[in-house]
C-alpha cells in the first residue's frame, strides 16, 4: 500500500510536470499535426491518387499519430529526467523507498499519458478534415502502448548518457526523425526508390508506423504480426536496459 | 539494541582514490552524533553511500537492522536527509514539494497536505507556499530543505551542513528544533563546520580524515583526552630565568620575562603555583584558555576547520 502511493505519486509528479509546462509540451505537436495534415494531407494529398488502397488524407493520419506517440514519448521522458539530473533533484527521488523499477515505470507512464493526449489531439485534428472508421481499437492500443513504452525508454536512456541539453535533441534531429519519415508517415515503401526500399525493414520505425496503420486502416506495408513481435521485442529490450541501467545507478548514484 | 546506524569497513573508491577507507561506526537509537572532518575527508561520501546516493565497493551500512542496499526500501523509509545543495523540484511549488515528498514515502494525500501545512507554518514559510523554490530566499530554501526531509517523521535523520550559510538567528532556531527533535527520540547525524555547533548539539562526534575514522567519543571525552588548557601567568616582575622545576615541567618564559605559560595537565597548575610562591613571585593576572573541540579537530587533523559560506 506504502509502495503503492509512492509510485502513484511519482506518475502524478510526472505529469503535473508537463502540465505545468503545456505550452512547451502540448501545443507544439498539435500546431505541427494541423499543419501536415492540412498542408500535406488536405491540399497536396487531393493532388495524389490513392495509397495502400485509401485516400491520401486518410493514409496520412495513422502516421502522423505515430509520429506525435514516438516525439512525445521521446521528448518527455528525456527532459524530465535530463533536467531531473542537471537540477540535482534526480536524488530527492533516489533517496525514496520506491524500487528502481517502480520509479522507471512512473517515469515512462509521464510519456505514455502526455503522448496518450497529444495523439488523442491529432486524431481529434484529423476529424476536422477526414472520418473512417478504425479497424482495430485493440490494435491500435497495442501499438500506441509499447511504442510510447519504447520511446520513452529511449528517452530515459538518451536522458542518463546526456552531458549536455543539445545531446537531446542531437537524438532527435538525427536519428529519430529521419527514421520517422524514411519509416513511412507519408509515403507507402512502395513510392521509395529501389535502393532505399531494401533497408527499409532494418528501421523499426517502418513496423511501428504500419502496426498503426493496420490498426486504424486495416492496411499494411508488414504483416501486423511481424509488426508486434518488432515492437514487443524492441520494448522489453529497452525497458530492461532502462532498469538495469538505473539499478547500477548509471550517471545517478557517485 | 539495534543501533540506528551500523556502518562496518566501508570502502568507497572514486576510480583509483580511495574516498572512505574501512571506515566503521555505530550510532545508537536516539543519538545526536557529530560528524566531523576538514573538506574532502569524505563525510559527504559516507553520508551518500548510507542514503543510496553513492555505490562502494566494501563493507555494509545498516539503518535500524537493515542493510542500505539488500533492504534498501526498508532502510530508506526510516531517513530523513538534509543534503548540503539546494535540490529542489523546479516544477513544483513550496507546499507541494512537501506533499509530494510525503507521497514518495507513502503518505496519502491528506496525510501529506496536513503534514505539509504544519511544517510550513513552523518554519514560517506558509506564505511562500505556493511559490517555486527559486523565489525563496537563501535562509527559506535551507528551511524548506529541513522541512521536506521530515515530511515523513524519519527515525534517522541525516543532516550534511545544514546551517552553512545560515543567519546567526536562523541557526540557533535550527539548533533548538534540532534539540527538540532529538528530544523525541529522532537519532540525528550531523555533519557541520561549525565546531560550536557539534560541541553544544552533539553527545558524541566523529572526526574523519582522508576517509578514516581519527577519533570517535564523546564530546567531552575528546576534549578531555586530547586538549589541553593554556596557562598564563603575567608576572609583576620581569623574571630572568625560569625555575627548574617549571622548565622541567615544559613551561617557557615569554615576553621578555614578564609572562609564564604552559599546559595544565592533570591539576599541574597547583604545582606551578608552589613553586611561584616558594621562589618570592607574585602574579598580577592569570588567563587560562579551555580546549575546544576546534583544538582536537586541529591536533587529529592538521587542519583548522573551514568554515563554507
Amino acid at each position: 500500500m506504502r509502495y503503492r502511493i509512492g509510485f502513484q505519486t511519482l506518475v502524478r509528479r510526472e505529469i503535473v510536470r508537463f502540465l505545468s509546462v503545456f505550452s512547451q509540451t502540448l501545443f507544439p505537436p498539435l500546431v505541427s499535426s494541423f499543419l501536415f495534415i492540412f498542408i500535406f494531407g488536405y491540399s497536396l494529398g487531393a493532388q495524389i491518387d490513392r495509397v495502400g488502397g485509401v485516400p491520401y488524407l486518410e493514409f496520412l493520419i495513422p502516421g502522423l499519430v505515430m509520429m506525435t506517440v514516438i516525439e512525445s514519448s521521446y521528448t518527455n521522458t528525456s527532459s524530465s529526467l535530463f533536467i531531473s539530473r542537471w537540477a540535482n533533484n534526480i536524488e530527492e527521488l533516489l533517496v525514496t523507498p520506491l524500487s528502481y523499477v517502480e520509479m522507471v515505470l512512473a517515469i515512462l507512464i509521464g510519456g505514455l499519458v502526455r503522448s496518450f493526449v497529444i495523439a488523442a489531439g491529432v486524431y481529434g485534428v484529423s476529424l476536422f478534415f477526414v472520418r473512417f472508421p478504425v479497424e482495430h481499437w485493440l490494435l491500435v492500443f497495442y501499438f500506441y502502448l509499447f511504442v510510447s513504452l519504447t520511446f520513452s525508454s529511449v528517452g530515459m536512456i538518451v536522458a542518463l548518457f546526456a552531458e549536455e541539453f543539445e545531446h537531446l535533441s542531437i537524438m532527435t534531429t538525427f536519428i529519430i526523425t529521419p527514421l520517422i519519415y524514411f519509416g513511412g508517415v507519408f509515403n507507402s515503401v512502395d513510392m521509395l526508390p529501389g535502393f532505399l526500399r531494401q533497408w527499409i525493414p532494418y528501421n523499426p520505425i517502418f513496423y511501428m508506423i504500419n502496426g498503426m496503420r493496420y490498426g486504424m486502416l486495416g492496411t499494411s506495408d508488414v504483416p501486423p504480426a511481424q509488426a508486434m513481435v518488432v515492437v514487443f521485442l524492441l520494448f522489453l529490450s529497452l525497458f530492461t536496459t532502462t532498469v538495469l541501467l538505473f539499478k547500477a545507478g548509471f550517471k545517478l548514484r557517485k | 539494541m539495534t543501533p540506528a546506524i551500523a556502518i562496518s569497513n566501508l570502502t568507497k573508491y572514486y576510480r583509483k582514490f580511495k574516498a572512505i577507507d574501512a571506515l566503521s561506526l555505530e550510532v545508537a537509537p536516539g543519538e545526536f552524533f557529530g560528524f566531523l572532518g576538514p573538506n574532502g575527508a569524505g563525510k559527504t561520501t559516507t553520508i551518500a553511500a548510507m542514503t543510496g546516493l553513492a555505490n562502494f565497493q566494501a563493507g555494509q551500512i545498516r539503518v535500524f537492522g537493515h542493510d542500505v542496499q539488500k533492504d534498501y526500501r526498508q532502510a530508506r523509509a526510516l531517513i530523513g536527509l538534509v543534503p548540503q545543495e539546494f535540490n529542489f523540484d523546479p516544477f513544483l511549488s513550496a507546499e507541494q514539494i512537501l506533499t509530494f515528498e510525503g507521497g514518495y514515502f507513502g503518505m496519502t494525500r491528506g496525510e501529506a497536505k496536513e503534514r505539509a501545512r504544519e511544517l510550513l507554518e513552523f518554519f514560517n514559510l506558509w506564505p511562500k507556499r505556493d511559490e517555486g523554490y527559486k523565489r525563496l530566499s537563501g535562509g527559506m530554501k535551507r528551511r524548506l530543505l529541513i522541512a521536506r526531509a521530515m515530511v515523513h517523521r524519519p527515525q534517522v535523520l541525516i543532516l550534511d551542513e545544514p546551517t552553512a550559510g545560515v543567519d546567526v538567528e536562523l541557526r540557533y532556531q535550527l539548533w533548538d528544533f534540532l534539540r527538540q527533535l532529538n528530544g523525541r527520540g529522532t537519532t540525528i547525524f550531523l555533519t557541520t563546520h561549525y565546531i560550536e555547533e557539534a560541541e553544544r548539539l552533539c553527545g558524541r562526534v566523529g572526526v574523519i580524515h582522508e576517509g578514516k575514522i581519527v577519533a570517535l567519543d564523546t564530546t567531552e571525552a575528546l576534549i578531555r583526552k586530547m586538549g589541553r588548557t593554556h596557562v598564563e601567568l603575567y608576572l609583576t616582575a620581569v623574571m630572568q630565568a625560569l625555575p627548574r622545576e617549571l622548565d622541567a615541567a615544559g613551561a617557557t618564559l615569554e615576553d621578555g620575562g614578564r609572562r609564564i605559560h604552559f599546559e595544565d595537565k592533570n591539576g599541574g597548575l597547583a604545582e606551578v603555583l608552589r613553586v611561584l610562591y616558594r621562589n618570592g613571585l607574585e602574579i598580577e593576572k592569570l588567563d587560562t584558555h579551555q580546549p575546544t573541540l576546534e583544538d582536537v579537530f586541529l591536533k587529529l587533523t592538521g587542519k583548522k576547520i573551514e568554515v563554507r559560506e
